[in-house]
Formats: C-alpha cells, sequence, structure tokens
C-alpha cells in the first residue's frame, strides 16, 4: 500500500508537486496522468526515495520512505520512463545482477531470474548482450528487472512508452496478473487509452496537484457527469424524440435531426434502468438495432479536464 | 561475491576481452621491461691500456633487474592509477546521468557495499593489466635482490594510492553531472591532489607530501636500486632520499610509510563519507556540517604538526630548508630587501602557504556544505510548513555563516599559535610581535571567509566561480599585463590591484608585517598603502555581498 500525504516539491522556486495526497491500496493499479510538467514522474522519483520532497509524507508498506528510505526500497520495484541498462551484460547477468544485490541466493536467484525473464517474454533472448536489444526489447528487460526481487510495490514510469501493440497488451496482462495477486502498482502514462485498460482507480495531475482522482465511476458522480445512449435505427423514425422525451431518465444530447439514424441521449440512471428503457423503446414501436450504454472515456475527462481554467476542476 | 565486482568481470573480463587485454598488457610490459633490463645489464669496462685498448662490455643481470625496477612501477601505476581513474570517474558520472546509479541506490546493499563494487568492479580490466605485469615483477625483485620487505610497503602504499585516487574519481563522478568532463576532471584533480600538491611539501607543508607513493618509493626502494658496486646516490637522488627518510610531526620523528598509510587513510575516510551521502541521496552535499568542521580541523591539526618544527626552531626539510642555510650572497635579491633576508623570505613562504592553502580548502568547503539558493529556499520552506521559527543550525539547508565563522576561527587559531611560537622562539628573529601582524591577516580571512559565504548562498555556480574569477584572478593577470608594460613605472599601481585578490594580497600583507624583509629606509614604494586599500576592499565586498544575501532572504 503507499500512502502519500501532503506531498509537496520544490525545484528551486518552482513548485513541481504541491500538497498532493493520494492511497493506492494493495491489489490496485492507480495511474496518474497529467500533461508533460504535470509532477508525475517527480511524484515517483519521490516514492522511490530517489528525489528528496520538500515537505510531506510517504508510507510504502507501513514505512516512511523519508525516514526509512532503507526498509522502504526492499518492497519497491522502479521502472524509469527510458530504458537505460548495462549495455555489455548479457539479458540474464542484468536481470542476475539486480536479484543478487535485493539479496536473493543459490537456486532462489536462479528461479526468480527465470522467472521474471519468462513473465516479459525475454527468455528466447536471455543470452543477448543488452545492447543489441530494442528499445521496446530493452524496456522488457528493465521491467524484468524491475520484478526480479518480487516487489509488493511497482512504481512504473511511462511504462509502454516504446512498446509495440503486441508488447503493450502483455505488459497490461502482467501488470493486472500482478495486481491480482495483491501488489500494488503506480503507473504514469500518456497513453490513455493504456490507463483506461490497465488502471482501476486514476488521478489527474495539473501543475503539480491533484485535479481529480478515484475510479472513473466516481470521478463521473464527483463531476455530476451524464451517461450517454447510443441507440442505432435500421431506418430514421421520425416520433422517436417525441418519445424519447417522454422518458423521464432520457433527454437527447446530439442529434436533433429526426432522419438520423443514430441518435445519442443523456441517461440518468443505473443498468437496470437502461434495461427499462429499452423495453419502454421497443414497446414504442421502435426499431431499436443498437442500445450501447457507452462508458466514460478517460480521453474525455482528460480533455474535460484539461480545458477547465486551473482552479475549476 | 559483492554483485557489482561480479558485474565488473561480467561486463569487461570475457574470454575475448581477457585474451585481448592480456595480449596488450604482455607486449606493452615486455617490450618496456626488456628494454630497461638489457639497457641497464650492460657495463662499459674501460680498456686496460689506453688509447689502443679495446673496451669491453660485461653484462650484469642484477643491475638490468634493478635499472627496470623503476620503469615496471610506472607502467603499473599508468594502469590502475591513470587509466583505472578515468574509468571510475567517467562511468560512475555515466550511470549517474542515464539513471543506472539510480538502480543501484534503490538495491538494499548498503552503500558501502555499493562504493567498493564501483571502487574494485568498474577497472576490474586495469587490474588485470596490473596482473599481466606481475611475473616482470618477481623477476625483478629476485634477479635484482631487492629486498622483500621494502617491496611489500611499497605495494600496499601503492594499493593505498590506488583506493585513494579511485575512491577521489568515484567521488567526482557522483558529484560532476557531464561523463566526460567527470573523466577528466578526475585526472586533473588526482594530479592536482597527489601530483602538484605534494610540491607543497617542499615548502615545509611536509604533511603534503606524503599523499603520493613517492616518499616510500625515495625512502624505502630507491637506496636499493643503485647499480651492483656503487655505493653512493646521484646528487638529486640523495637530496630525495634523505627528504623522505622521516617526517617532522610537532616534536616528533614519524617514518614516511607510516605517515602516508595516516594521511591517505584520513582523505580516504573523507572520501568514503562524501560517497556516502551521495549514494544515500543524490541531492544531499557531499559534506555536513559537523563533517565539514571536522575535516577542516584535522587539516589545521596538520598544518600545524608539519609547521612546527619551522616556527619553533626555524629547521625545514625540502627546497625550503636548504635556501634557509644558502649563504645569501649567492642568491640575487631585489635591491629593496635586505641582505641578511633568507629567514625572513623563508617565513614569508611558509606562512603564504599556510593561509593559501587554507583558504583553498576553505573555498571547497564553503563550496560544498553552504546551501546553493535552492537549498536555502528548500529550508525556509520546510520551516514555513513545520512551523519551526528557524533551521536548525547543523541542518544542510541552513545558512553557513556560522560554519564559515568557525572555519575562519580555526585557521586563525592555528596561525595565532604558530607565530606565538615563532616570537618565543629564540632562533627565530624574523617575525614581528606586533599584534597588528595577527589581526590583520585574521580579519582579512574572516572579511574574505564571510564574503565567500555570502557568495555561495545568494549565486548558483556560474554567479559564484564567476565571481570568483572576477575577483581573485582577474586583479592578477591585470598586474601581469601592468608589469609587462612597465614594471618600475607600474609598480605601486600594481600593488593596488593585486591587493584585490587574497591569492596576492595575502603574501603582501606578510611582507609587509616582515621587520626583516623591508628596507624602511629606502622604499620603492608605499607598501602600507595598498594594505589599507586591499583590508578596505576586502571589508566591502563583505559588507556588500552579507547585504545583499540578507536582502535576498527576506524576500
Amino acid at each position: 500500500m503507499i500512502e502519500v500525504k501532503d506531498l509537496t516539491i520544490h525545484y528551486g522556486s518552482f513548485a513541481a508537486v504541491e500538497q498532493l495526497s493520494f492511497n493506492v491500496n494493495s491489489g490496485s493499479v492507480f495511474g496518474l496522468i497529467g500533461p508533460n510538467g504535470a509532477g508525475k514522474t517527480s511524484v515517483l522519483k519521490a516514492i522511490a526515495t530517489l528525489l528528496e520532497p520538500t515537505f510531506g509524507e510517504i508510507i510504502v508498506q507501513g514505512q516512511s520512505v523519508l525516514h526509512q528510505p532503507e526498509q522502504a526500497r526492499s518492497f519497491l520495484g522502479y521502472m524509469p520512463d527510458f530504458p537505460p541498462v548495462y549495455e555489455d551484460l548479457k539479458v540474464w547477468e542484468f536481470c542476475d545482477l539486480f536479484a543478487q544485490a535485493y539479496g536473493l541466493r543459490g537456486e532462489n536467484r536462479k528461479i526468480k531470474v527465470l522467472e521474471s525473464l519468462h513473465a516479459t517474454g525475454l527468455n528466447s533472448q536471455m543470452d543477448s548482450l543488452c545492447k543489441t536489444l530494442s528499445r521496446g526489447m530493452r524496456q522488457r528487460a528493465l521491467l524484468a528487472k524491475t520484478l526480479v526481487h518480487g516487489p509488493s510495490v511497482l512504481l512504473l514510469d511511462e511504462p509502454a512508452a516504446n512498446l509495440d501493440p503486441k508488447s503493450r497488451i502483455d505488459l497490461r496482462n502482467i501488470i493486472q496478473s500482478l495486481a491480482k495477486e495483491g501488489k500494488t502498482v503506480l503507473l504514469s502514462s500518456h497513453i490513455l487509452s493504456e490507463i483506461e485498460d490497465t488502471c482501476d482507480t486514476l488521478g489527474f495531475m495539473r501543475n503539480g496537484k491533484m485535479v481529480q482522482s478515484g475510479t472513473l465511476e466516481e470521478i463521473d458522480q464527483a463531476r455530476k457527469r451524464k451517461k450517454i445512449i447510443t441507440i442505432g435505427l435500421p431506418s430514421p423514425f421520425p416520433n422517436l424524440q417525441e418519445i424519447i422525451s417522454s422518458i423521464p431518465c432520457l433527454s437527447v444530447f446530439e442529434t436533433t435531426d429526426p432522419m438520423a439514424k443514430e441518435i445519442k441521449v443523456c441517461f440518468d440512471g443505473d443498468e437496470r434502468e437502461a434495461a427499462r428503457v429499452l423495453n419502454k423503446l421497443v414497446q414504442a414501436g421502435v426499431p431499436v438495432s443498437a442500445f450501447v450504454m457507452n462508458k466514460t472515456r478517460v480521453e474525455d475527462l482528460f480533455l474535460e479536464l484539461e480545458s477547465q481554467p486551473e482552479g475549476k476542476e | 561475491m559483492n554483485p557489482l565486482i561480479q558485474r565488473g568481470f561480467r561486463e569487461r573480463l570475457r574470454p575475448k576481452n581477457l585474451l585481448a587485454s592480456g595480449i596488450f598488457s604482455l607486449i606493452v610490459t615486455t617490450t618496456l621491461y626488456l628494454s630497461c633490463f638489457f639497457d641497464g645489464m650492460q657495463i662499459v669496462i674501460p680498456a686496460q691500456d689506453p688509447p689502443s685498448g679495446v673496451a669491453e662490455l660485461a653484462f650484469n643481470p642484477v643491475n638490468g633487474a634493478r635499472e627496470a625496477f623503476t620503469a615496471l612501477l610506472i607502467l603499473q601505476g599508468f594502469f590502475v592509477m591513470f587509466l583505472g581513474t578515468g574509468r571510475v570517474a567517467s562511468v560512475t558520472a555515466e550511470e549517474k546521468e542515464s539513471g543506472l546509479l539510480d538502480y543501484q541506490r534503490m538495491t538494499p546493499m548498503p552503500p558501502l557495499s555499493k562504493i567498493f563494487g564501483y571502487l574494485f568492479g568498474l577497472p576490474a580490466r586495469e587490474y588485470f593489466f596490473f596482473l599481466v605485469t606481475l611475473p616482470f615483477l618477481f623477476h625483478c625483485v629476485i634477479v635484482g635482490k631487492l629486498p622483500f620487505w621494502n617491496i611489500l610497503h611499497l605495494y600496499a602504499v601503492f594499493f593505498c594510492s590506488v583506493l585513494l585516487y579511485h575512491l577521489t574519481a568515484h567521488v567526482i563522478g557522483l558529484v560532476v553531472p557531464k561523463p566526460r568532463a567527470a573523466s577528466w576532471v578526475a585526472r586533473l584533480a588526482v594530479l592536482g591532489l597527489y601530483i602538484f600538491l605534494p610540491i607543497l611539501g617542499q615548502a615545509g607543508v611536509s604533511f603534503l607530501s606524503f599523499l603520493t607513493l613517492l616518499p616510500t618509493y625515495f625512502g624505502k626502494i630507491l637506496p636499493h636500486l643503485l647499480a651492483e658496486g656503487t655505493d653512493k646516490l646521484g646528487r638529486f637522488e640523495g637530496q630525495a632520499v634523505q627528504f623522505w627518510q622521516e617526517v617532522p610531526f610537532f616534536n616528533l620523528t614519524l617514518s614516511p610509510t607510516t605517515f602516508t598509510f595516516v594521511m591517505q587513510g584520513l582523505i580516504i575516510l573523507s572520501l568514503f563519507l562524501a560517497s556516502y551521502r551521495k549514494w544515500r541521496l543524490d541531492s544531499l552535499p557531499a559534506f555536513s556540517k559537523p563533517m565539514g568542521i571536522i575535516l577542516f580541523a584535522t587539516l589545521q591539526f596538520l598544518l600545524l604538526g608539519s609547521l612546527w618544527p619551522f616556527f619553533t626552531d626555524g629547521q625545514a626539510s625540502g627546497l625550503l630548508g636548504r635556501m634557509i642555510q644558502l649563504d645569501p650572497a649567492q642568491v640575487g635579491l631585489p635591491n629593496q630587501l635586505k641582505s641578511d633576508s633568507h629567514p625572513a623570505i623563508a617565513m614569508v613562504i611558509v606562512q603564504s602557504t599556510f593561509f593559501l592553502l587554507s583558504l583553498a580548502a576553505i573555498l571547497i568547503l564553503i563550496n560544498i556544505v553552504c546551501p546553493n539558493p535552492h537549498r536555502r529556499l528548500k529550508g525556509l520552506q520546510r520551516i514555513q510548513r513545520i512551523g519551526l521559527p528557524s533551521i536548525p543550525w547543523l541542518a544542510d539547508e541552513a545558512p553557513g555563516a556560522l560554519f564559515a565563522t568557525l572555519l575562519a576561527f580555526l585557521t586563525i587559531l592555528t596561525y595565532t599559535t604558530l607565530h606565538l611560537l615563532a616570537v618565543s622562539s629564540e632562533s627565530i628573529l624574523s617575525i614581528s610581535s606586533s599584534p597588528s601582524s595577527i589581526l590583520f591577516p585574521a580579519s582579512f580571512l574572516l572579511f574574505c571567509t564571510l564574503s565567500l559565504r555570502a557568495a555561495r548562498e545568494q549565486w548558483f555556480n556560474l554567479g559564484f566561480w564567476g565571481f570568483l574569477g572576477l575577483l581573485w584572478l582577474t586583479p592578477i593577470l591585470a598586474c601581469l599585463v601592468l608589469a609587462i608594460n612597465d614594471f618600475l613605472g607600474n609598480s605601486q599601481l600594481m600593488l593596488y590591484v593585486s591587493s584585490l585578490s587574497p591569492v596576492t594580497f595575502i603574501p603582501q600583507l606578510l611582507i609587509h608585517h616582515s621587520p626583516h624583509l623591508i628596507d624602511e629606509a629606502n622604499p620603492l614604494v608605499d607598501l602600507s598603502a595598498s594594505i589599507q586599500f586591499g583590508m578596505a576592499a576586502s571589508f566591502v565586498c563583505f559588507i556588500l555581498l552579507t547585504y545583499n544575501l540578507w536582502k535576498s532572504s527576506s524576500k
């Protein structure tokens, strides 16, 4: 578990992070989102004991990162946003170096190294020199090194930045399976679809502050965002708008054209209510060919938060 | 095995590398060793009945081995000291820049293991080069009949020096951000600290000589490298051996090897402490305030001990000692100087060396320990949040006024002790007993130290070093131009200009207070006017910088 309280990081007179507080529970994947310079990397580095905050408290698995950094480090696995590796080491030697440095010995060390290489899909390249690896492969080697000592808290800064689509899917599966094992994952990314697919909790950062955090549903509720239902028709249905306005939890969102084959409506209710709405539409004779309750997209939220002036979030 | 040492072996000593390195080292060593060995082995026996007789050539392998020993030692030094030092500095800085060092920083290995891992793992190939030279060394020792115990002494000090150089490089790599710069800064620092600084040993500060291998080499080995049948060393060698036979320290006489170990051990300890702090957290300054004070107090103690014999009975070893003993008539002195002024000149040299060395140490410590504007601001932000009235004075973020004052106080204390010692000594006449001879240098040093601290705390690196360059070096360069233009005509102006820089003002100040140096009846220049100007300039500089710092702090 990670607890961040009132974290403040200054670079001279510039406040990179200001009074940031959030918690990441065990088994949860928390995604930090924000534009460049929002302070995401500073937060991750401070949790990883690599940056001394100006003020605040960071607790990792019950250990204070500021006062007991040595103890906290044994729980942490940190992967930075660019993949430096020891060029002249073989991939397995690179992982083995860190396995030894984290105190793994004997047969257990060998097993852990092989496991981490297997988990990251590098077992076929374990004897290659790191300098021969592509950027994406280096990223995998770095992830293997991060996982080798079985950290209970993973800090991943832009983990998918250099990966191809297949590798991204693999990474997502790895992260989700780690979370299922009870590990705490905190990641930052610019790739919003990756965040959406991987994380169960989100934190939006802007100018060093946490603008909004929680699950997507919690954020939706907090921001009073309405859900959208897309209704598809095989052919235009002229009375559709009248029928929609007769249903209390619906209102037309985008389309006012009576000849449209697709109409988006704002919906205020849960999934059961949505089923009742569909039933009403069918009973009213509307030939519904598609009925999709659109989930909130991280991208939409991001753009929405980004476009708002500061302090009005 | 330490994983970082193992990493060094894996990275740089794979079978292919091992073979290539082995062949390279073998070729270089064989060429050098055999050339020196064969050259030294030949003895020309003059013809018995010249001029018709023919000179004969005899071969003595003992002489060959003795001749080759020094060359072999230099080559070994080149491998592990020069190449190894560059490697440690550049890789440390490279890894710091790339972030690899952060991976290591995050591992739960103790910082001491990490430091050892870097020191012995990074130069693995250079150690292998050295290993290849060992058979030649054994040949040298056995054939040359060199005393085994002395060789053991020499190599113990050799490895102590290697550790010292590599540790210096490692700390520089941790501190200097650019890898290529770090590699050269480290090499230059090693040259400066351990080659040029020891030369000051000739100016009475004998402890500085013991930062290198030279005292052990000259004191323990050189007398045994004489060719068979020769029992007299050359003039230079004889003087060097005599200089490094024993170390005068307070009223004691120590062995050079012991003193070298003590000196190098102290520096190694302080470098370990610095790298320990940097390994814990990169943003920490290399020394905390208490560490800075302890280090400086140790330096002052060593200076006091080394200069003690000179200030009690006027005796000194090295070039300074020989200068005191010289016949005044043999040395051309400026007209204004009295002809019996040798001891007085020696006193000015020793006092200037003491002050400049102390000032250099003060500059380095203030640069490291006193907070720059960012760190100072961080401290202020923290106390504001915590609700403390002020930053605890021992904290890294705390203003360094007290720290700088303590450094100046320690220097003044040492100087006063030495000065009073000289005044009370019957053998030393070339010292003034007037209170101003203590008061003036002490006040100047205090102003200078506090100005440095104020400059460090209000400017970043560019401003700080730019200020130093302007104030400390530009006056010297200006004097150079004035001297070339018209030395005699510009001499008074040169005194005024040079009094702006501490490097040239301190000797001026000391010459002014030396009773046996200036012929007061026939002064060519008015030294007291330039002294007053220099003192006033240093005071104004201190006031302006401190006021500016205070103004920026209160913002």
